[in-house]
């Protein structure tokens, strides 16, 4: 008998990619895809549930798929366009409360996949270089994301305490980057001029977009236990990174970055969450030796490369502002 | 090519203006200008500007750490300037550091500021049979700082973490250590060249986890280079800053205070400790990390005092 896999948020770019992937593979017997907005492509043989994951609701859709797989791609890593924090909390934290709920009434579960974030470690200027999985809780979680990231963390943990036949696999994501994302990232680099904090060369980390989708598809297919960093191999300092991007940089004074951006919004600045703020300042990178070893997912991109890619495709290129912000600006 | 009086070249930098206007004019972009108008001047200053442009384009090499080897060598001749100049710096021992592989070196510390990590570093540079940069930890503080935070990496300096000692240890990275931390750059004049306690041996677990042979290094001058007579808690406070220094000419005379007085210095590398021996399992024995631990300062103590009478005279 195939696999039966279910994909929440399958409506965003790698939710729709990874149903594509799967769909596509022999061994797969049926997919499901749970979100409010409708997948970005037509895919042939996806089931798409139009459900909302903050609904209690899915406690009886998700049993009734009878899926062995649950890929947990819906948490929002940026207060977007049109999504408050408040929302953004909910969908992150009520969502895979639900979400893992549901997964206790389904007998047939053998795996779970979570895309998690690297923001569990943070951005701290003393920190080492290269976060290890153990060292998750190394320091106070400082933003409201970080915390939301620590609930799910939790609530992964618990879960997987109490139901040791199956497997739990938590990827933590670095910041994706790549031509086909709209990541905040990306809309950092997309921009004019670029602000930086005065004194300030972070060494940053990201993931590349097809290496992100290798990483949960790989883990889709074959979930290992507990965390797995995702990111790609090597680091890059901001300002090497804004020199080969040939921007204009802003560089700003700690104190008067918040005011200057809140500002600059106005004139076509990009919103910069609080995380986004102390990865510019202090940056954060992870180790990926459990991620090409035991996963077997080695990334084909290193973050240099990843940045280039990204920088030879969108040369030039602005990204607009989705017609969701300019009708409310939050 | 004419050349203006004396000995500089007016004749060249005028053209070489002049070709930057016309690119500009052309349409070019600041940077493409400048590269287009090169060609004017003398070929050294013209490799000159030609490397700076580049690393303005973000072409130049980091590693996964931030360490930028041609940065490194740019700032280089001002640490050369003040290991022979300023401090009349004199190495021995240099052939003791491995010159492949991995090793860590384990120097005393004193004089507020890293001087003494530099000069280290200057002297393995200048001496050693194959010169390698060294890798060295530094005070976490010193990260939380502006502009001193961004130099650092570039240089090589990493935060004092085992796991980052550690990784590069595995990368086969020569790291230098400074097991007395702030208890030995934030001592009194007067406890001059007594080696402060040595943490909790950590530097000894991550040799023997490694694999790594020990090179204990004693440092002679870098205690008189800013006298430390007080401290004041408020300001350290007020700064976040582990202590705040009060010296003869600091914070008496501002930031002109903080230019090193220029003592006599003397940097020895003692022989390398083999600890492959011991097999990384032995890094959980409590007994043996201290015991060796201890042995290691005893070297460098040992050594401090050696280096000292043969100084003689601490500024002459």
């Amino acid at each position: 008998m195939g696999r039966r896999i279910l994909i929440t948020g399958v409506g965003s770019h790698m939710g729709t990619e990874l149903a594509r992937r799967l769909c596509a593979a022999s061994d797969v017997e049926y997919v499901a895809g749970l979100d409010t907005r409708p997948p970005r492509a037509t895919i042939e043989g996806l089931d798409f549930i139009d459900a909302d994951i903050r609904n209690p609701l899915i406690g009886k859709l998700i049993p009734a798929a009878e899926v062995d797989t649950v890929v947990h791609n819906q948490i929002v890593r940026q207060p977007g366009p049109g999504l408050s924090p408040q929302q953004m909390h909910d969908i992150n934290v009520i969502g895979s409360l639900q979400l893992l709920a549901a997964c206790e009434k389904s007998g047939s579960l053998r795996a779970i996949v979570i895309r998690g974030s690297a923001g569990i470690y943070g951005s701290e200027p003393n920190a080492p270089q290269f976060f290890t999985e153990e060292m998750a809780r190394l320091y106070p979680l400082r933003t409201r994301f970080q915390r939301d990231i620590g609930e799910i963390e939790n609530y992964f943990e618990t879960f997987s305490r109490r139901h040791p036949r199956v497997t739990c696999t938590m990827l933590r994501y670095q910041p994706a980057i790549g031509p086909a994302l709209d990541t905040q990232v990306v809309r950092y680099l997309s921009q004019a001029l670029v602000p930086t904090y005065l004194g300030f060369d972070p060494r940053l980390q990201f993931v590349h977009e097809s290496d992100g989708l290798d990483a949960l598809v790989a883990a889709a297919r074959n979930p290992v236990r507990g965390a797995v960093n995702v990111a790609a191999e090597g680091t890059i300092g901001l300002t090497r990174m804004l020199r080969l991007a040939g921007k204009m940089t802003l560089p700003l004074a700690p104190q008067l970055f918040v005011p200057v951006v809140n500002a600059g919004r106005r004139a076509g600045m990009s919103k910069i969450s609080p995380d986004f703020r102390r990865l510019l300042r202090y940056g954060r990178c992870v180790d990926t030796s459990r991620l090409s070893d035991e996963l077997g997912a080695a990334p084909k991109y290193t973050t240099e490369k990843a940045v280039c890619d990204w920088i030879a495709t969108n040369s030039g290129r602005r990204l607009a502002p989705s017609v969701r912000e300019m009708v409310t600006p939050s | 090519m004419d050349r203006g009086p004396g000995f500089l070249p007016i004749g060249p930098a005028l053209s070489f203006v002049r070709h930057v206007r016309e690119g500009m004019e052309a349409g070019r972009d600041p940077l493409s200008a400048l590269a287009g108008a090169a060609g004017a001047l003398p070929s050294d200053l013209q490799t000159v500007l030609d490397r700076a442009i580049a690393r303005f384009r973000g072409e130049y090499h980091e590693d996964e750490w931030g360490f930028d080897e041609e940065f490194t060598e740019t700032v280089l001749p001002f640490f050369d300037l003040l290991y022979d100049r300023w401090w009349r710096v004199e190495t021995t021992g240099a052939r003791n550091v491995p010159s492949h592989g991995r090793a860590l070196l384990v120097a005393n510390h004193a004089g507020i500021l890293p001087w003494d990590a530099t000069m280290m570093s200057v002297g393995l540079l200048r001496e050693a049979p194959l010169p390698r940069y060294p890798r060295f930890l530094v005070l976490n503080w010193a990260f939380t700082l502006p502009y001193i935070s961004a130099f650092l990496p570039k240089v090589g300096g990493v935060v004092a973490s085992p796991y980052n000692a550690m990784r590069l240890l595995e990368q086969d990275e020569l790291v230098a250590v400074f097991p007395e931390g702030v208890k030995g750059a934030g001592k009194d004049f007067k406890d001059r060249y007594r080696l402060q306690r040595f943490g909790r041996g950590g530097f000894v677990e991550m040799a023997l986890h490694t694999g790594s042979p020990i090179v204990p290094v004693a440092i002679v001058g870098s205690e008189e280079i800013y006298p430390k007579i007080g401290s004041s808690d408020t300001l350290a406070r007020a700064m976040g800053a582990p202590y705040f220094p009060i010296t003869p000419t600091f914070p008496l005379l501002g930031p002109l205070g903080m230019v090193p007085l220029p003592s006599k210095w003397r940097i020895e590398y003692c022989e390398p400790i083999d600890l492959s021996g011991y097999g990384p399992d032995a890094a959980e024995d409590r007994t043996l990390v201290f015991e060796l631990s201890e042995r290691v300062r005893d070297t460098i103590q040992a050594k401090v005092y050696e280096n000292l009478v043969a100084r003689g005279s601490a500024f002459i």
